[in-house]
């Protein structure tokens, strides 16, 4: 009985899990105020993406392309990406920031996009931009290389690395959120607000989930401004709650200006809230509220009401952005689950070393599985052909037939989830994401119940 | 017909000439605007690459294959679950995709090697398909893998399996359109006329440029089999690969979308001298149009005419009812490519709105010449929108509905235009008599949705009804209207069910002696 981390045998993947780096870095800069990215390569990388936020956030976002053809393929297209730069800054005043994302094809060209951004700050941005505000940021994010998780990674770290400067003492700490939901930006600082903590919380995205204004103007965009990412320099502490999505940010603070760090834990469930509620509390001096006391003792309430009659020994697989898998797994065992497969869809060497799953190898007294670089025919192959039985699924939308073909409830968490209605509204971090998870995990189970009449009449009392 | 100027775009002149309005009594040869030509980069196009023009346009909807694209799993992950081809074999090719998934090491040392492990493992893991595409991407196409050879070897050794190689990787052409063609060209030239079909019929048709969004193949089918047509393939929607083998044995070539497919029916007809003939499967009077001439060209008009008559009095006085509601009603028309020609004139004609806008993300000129020839008079067409001129054109325009794509319906929203999905359609099947009353039905819903009129409120400063605790569409829509048209005896809302498609595929149909 023991917990075994392996990597995907087959070399293939068949349903990906993740998309790769571009997407991630993209997800970043819609997070920035005054941003519009100019991702250099092929159009695809840029209409499709924006077509997957918008799946997800059912809004949409401006995202630019360096609309690389034949010609830049075979001769090079920096000239597109310095003409791109000029055609964002003419017909959006408001702009000024414009990382330059890169993708697979203009790596492997070789484009010198650092070098590209010089001449510019140099030629174009003094010749006829002079006197604007205009930052540009080349982010490198090959495709063939990580995923999504470690473009988001990297992007997170070029947006601080190039605006974070030191000049004050700050009172305020950076909360770098990893890759989150509206929902949970929200339940962050609300969490924030009860201890008196002023943060500086990364990326302010409650604004993704933006209103129909009767005036008919309103337009769904980040609000972290170039003001916060400079003040990142002058915090009193920095607390990354997604290893993989946010810690290289962390670190990198802590190495140029000696900014303590704290990576992790992603503060799903009660535990890892806990802990979250304990580490502002270390970085802060200030201390944990009655009104907190209380908000975790309603969610205590809520989940005792669930565990033992409808959680206890139920497996589970969960799939998704590691961060949110190991913290989603942690919760489901506190909530008496048997998360028995976890799937990580990328290869990234850290995995094994991570503490959580070290401690999964270690703890866990049945049998579990956590495959890396993971594709859905690692799900999908357990269930039809080697007897994989499971009560739920956890994760996002792309898995979504599985589930459904294989008859196993499932609750659609993480990105993206296009499936469900206004999922991104809702948190799965904090005290109140804790309750909504356990609560929708519930109510999944009780309609897969009903559906299949399956002791449904359980259901009478509670 | 003048040029249009956008005031977003007056700084980049270059897309003067993307854009016209169309002035009264000019015809095309005053101006045309440019179309297909290099996007500008930074102007936020809404062109997707000529990797998904062949792999997720035309190369996905053929149902039993593995699509394997060679490249990291981006181009394979962001294509995959966002249409809606369906197909009878319990939709395989929109659950299952592939990817060869390239790294970083690959790139360096070349990924033929891995791209040949993957092709055996995918077929280990879907023993019950044999037939592969492999899609080159942008990445592996400039390192230069010969995927081809690495099919040939596989082919060899495994030689149950079939597999054809698309290379059209994401920067071949200014925007999708350039893999359309592509794929069309490498199918006909790989593939067809290495299967015998078997010929049923006296009449043998390919069903050509038709995607079964919706289930729009399986209604046109519903009639070419009521007319003892035979249809040897389609390409792609629905399709199976073996079938688009057999391509070259049919009769008749029968073309839905030029725009994407009108190079396989071109090279169809100079290698085996198939005719081509144009239908539409949009609109009762294009549609019956397109029955009779393939009845004609096989000398069963009363056939189709059987079908028409049947179809046009069962449902036109469904789109009738809807006719009478939309008059006058101001759409803007930005679809893709075909369906600006394929709807704007029918749209006018049998549901009564007015197109004021045309666009097409990856039309050619020809799409353009069809579209504006078609749209009513004050038009404006736009070649290549992107996002500040899209907005600029609805501020002015003021439309009552759009059709588009997912994401530019989000734009359309917040400026409180609804729209309609013109790519994956809302709840289509949009082809065929009771596609085209679906069609009218949810132009109808999006236009009078009471939702949609509160959204135009403002609470702190209108005066809102507070009497009413609600209101329906028909409320809406039927304020204006004549006592003789609200009572009408004949017309009727839809009364069809929410899935017209499935029931087709249990159907029998009538023997035709051969």
């Amino acid at each position: 009985m023991s917990c075994e981390i392996k990597q995907k045998e087959r070399v293939g993947t068949i349903n990906p899990i993740f998309t790769c780096q571009p997407a991630g870095a993209q997800y970043v800069s819609i997070g920035v105020k005054d941003c519009i990215g100019i991702v250099h390569g092929g159009q695809g990388c840029v209409m499709f993406v924006r077509l997957l936020i918008s799946q997800h956030l059912k809004e949409s976002f401006e995202i630019a392309s360096s609309s690389l053809h034949e010609d830049g393929a075979v001769f090079g297209a920096l000239n597109r990406v310095e003409e791109a730069v000029d055609v964002l800054l003419m017909r959006y005043p408001h702009v000024k920031i414009i990382p330059i994302i890169t993708t697979c094809s203009t790596e492997v060209i070789g484009d010198d996009v650092d070098g590209v951004v010089i001449k510019l700050n140099e030629g174009l941005l003094q010749e006829k931009y002079a006197g604007r505000e205009v930052h540009l940021i080349p982010i490198h994010t090959p495709s063939f290389v990580g995923s999504m998780v470690s473009g988001y990674d990297v992007a997170v770290r070029d947006f601080i690395r190039y605006f974070a400067k030191k000049d004050k003492t700050s009172e305020k700490i950076n909360l770098i959120t990893g890759w989150v939901n509206p929902g949970d930006v929200t339940a962050l600082k609300h969490l924030l607000s009860e201890m008196q903590i002023e943060a500086n919380v990364l990326f302010e995205i409650e604004s993704f989930d933006s209103p129909l204004m009767p005036d008919g103007n309103s337009v769904s965009y980040g609000n972290t401004t170039i003001d916060d990412l400079t003040q990142t320099g002058n915090a009193l502490g920095t607390i990354a709650l997604n290893r993989y999505e946010g810690g290289k940010a962390a670190a990198f603070l802590e190495k140029e200006f000696d900014i303590p760090a704290i990576i992790g834990p992603t503060p799903i469930g009660i535990r890892n809230t806990d802990t979250f509620l304990q580490n502002l509390t270390r970085m802060t001096g200030k201390p944990i509220p009655e009104s907190l006391v209380r908000e975790r003792g309603i969610a205590i309430d809520a989940l005792t009401d669930l565990t033992h009659l409808f959680f206890a020994d139920k497996k589970v697989a969960i799939y998704g952005n590691p961060d949110l898998v190991i913290g989603l797994a942690e919760f489901c065992l506190d909530l008496e689950m048997k998360p028995v497969l976890l799937l990580l869809g990328d290869d990234n060497l850290a995995y094994p070393n991570d503490p959580r799953i070290q401690a999964l190898k270690e703890k866990v007294d049945y049998e579990m599985e956590i495959i890396t670089n993971a594709d859905f025919w690692e799900l999908e192959n357990r269930i039809k052909n080697e007897g994989l039985e499971l009560d739920l699924i956890l994760g996002h939308s792309k898995g979504r037939f599985i589930a459904i073909d294989n008859n196993i409830p499932m609750v659609r968490v993480g990105f993206p989830t296009y499936d469900r209605a206004g999922l991104y509204r809702h948190p799965v971090v904090g005290y109140a994401g804790a309750i909504w998870l356990a609560e929708e995990i519930a109510n999944t189970l009780f309609t897969d119940m009903e559906h299949k009449h399956n002791k449904e009449w359980i259901l009478n009392v509670w | 017909m003048p040029y249009h100027e956008f005031e977003c775009s007056k700084c980049i002149p270059e897309r003067k000439k993307h854009a016209v309005v169309k002035g009264p009594g000019e015809d095309l040869t005053h101006a045309l605007p440019l179309g297909y030509l290099n996007t500008i980069p930074g102007s936020i196009s809404e062109r997707g690459c000529a990797y998904c023009g062949a792999k997720h346009v035309i190369g996905t909807p053929m149902k039993d294959v593995i699509h394997l694209s060679h490249g990291p799993t981006g181009c394979t992950y962001d294509t995959w679950q966002t249409k809606r081809y369906i197909s009878d074999n319990d939709n395989f090719q929109l659950k299952y995709t592939f990817a060869s998934d390239v790294k970083e090491k690959h790139i360096v040392f070349g990924a033929e090697k891995v791209l040949k492990q993957n092709i055996i493992e995918a077929f280990k893991a879907f023993p019950d398909i044999k037939r592969m595409t492999i899609y080159q991407t942008c990445a592996t196409a400039l390192i230069g893998d010969d995927v081809d050879a690495i099919a040939d070897e596989v082919m060899e050794e495994m030689p149950e399996v079939d597999i054809f190689v698309c290379n059209s990787p994401g920067f071949a052409g200014p925007s999708q359109s350039g893999g359309h063609h592509k794929i069309n060209i490498a199918w006909i030239k790989k593939k067809v006329g290495t299967v015998e079909p078997k010929i049923t019929s006296d009449y043998v048709i390919n069903y050509v440029g038709e995607y079964n969004i919706q289930g729009d193949q399986e209604v046109m089918l519903d009639y070419f089999k009521r007319m003892g047509v035979q249809v040897l393939s389609t390409f792609t929607g629905n399709g199976s690969y073996d079938e688009l083998k057999g391509m070259h044995r049919a009769h008749l070539n029968v073309l839905e979308c030029a725009r994407s497919a009108e190079y396989i029916c071109n090279e169809l007809k100079v290698k085996y001298g198939i005719p081509r003939l144009d239908i539409e499967g949009f609109g009762f009077e294009p549609l019956s149009s397109s029955l009779r001439k393939i009845g004609l060209f096989f000398g069963i008009e009363e056939r189709a005419q059987a079908i028409i008559d049947e179809e046009t009095a069962r449902w036109k006085p469904e789109l009738d009812w809807y006719k009478e509601r939309l008059k006058g009603k101001k759409v803007c028309l930005w679809p893709g490519g075909s369906k600006l020609w394929h709807w704007a004139h029918v749209i006018h004609e049998e549901m009564g709105v007015e197109v004021v806008s045309v666009y097409t993300k990856f039309g050619h000129q020809g799409d353009m010449e069809k579209g504006i020839a078609r749209c009513e008079e004050g038009a404006l067409a736009v070649d290549d929108p992107n996002e500040l001129e899209g907005l600029e054109a609805m501020m002015t325009l003021k439309p009552d509905v759009i059709f588009t794509g997912k994401r530019p319906g989000e734009v359309a929203k917040k400026i409180r235009v609804p729209y309609l999905n013109a790519h994956a359609y809302h709840n289509g099947p949009y082809k065929g008599y009771e596609g085209w009353v679906r069609f009218a039905r949810d132009i109808y819903n999006a236009i009078y949705s009471p939702i949609h009129q509160l959204a135009h409120l403002d609470i702190s400063k209108d005066e809102i009804p507070t009497g009413a605790g609600f209101q329906t569409a028909k409320m809406l829509s039927d304020v204006n209207l004549s006592e003789e048209v609200v009572s009408s005896s004949i017309l009727r809302q839809y009364t069809g069910k929410y899935d017209s498609v499935s029931d087709l595929r249990q159907k029998t149909y009538p023997e035709f002696k051969q």
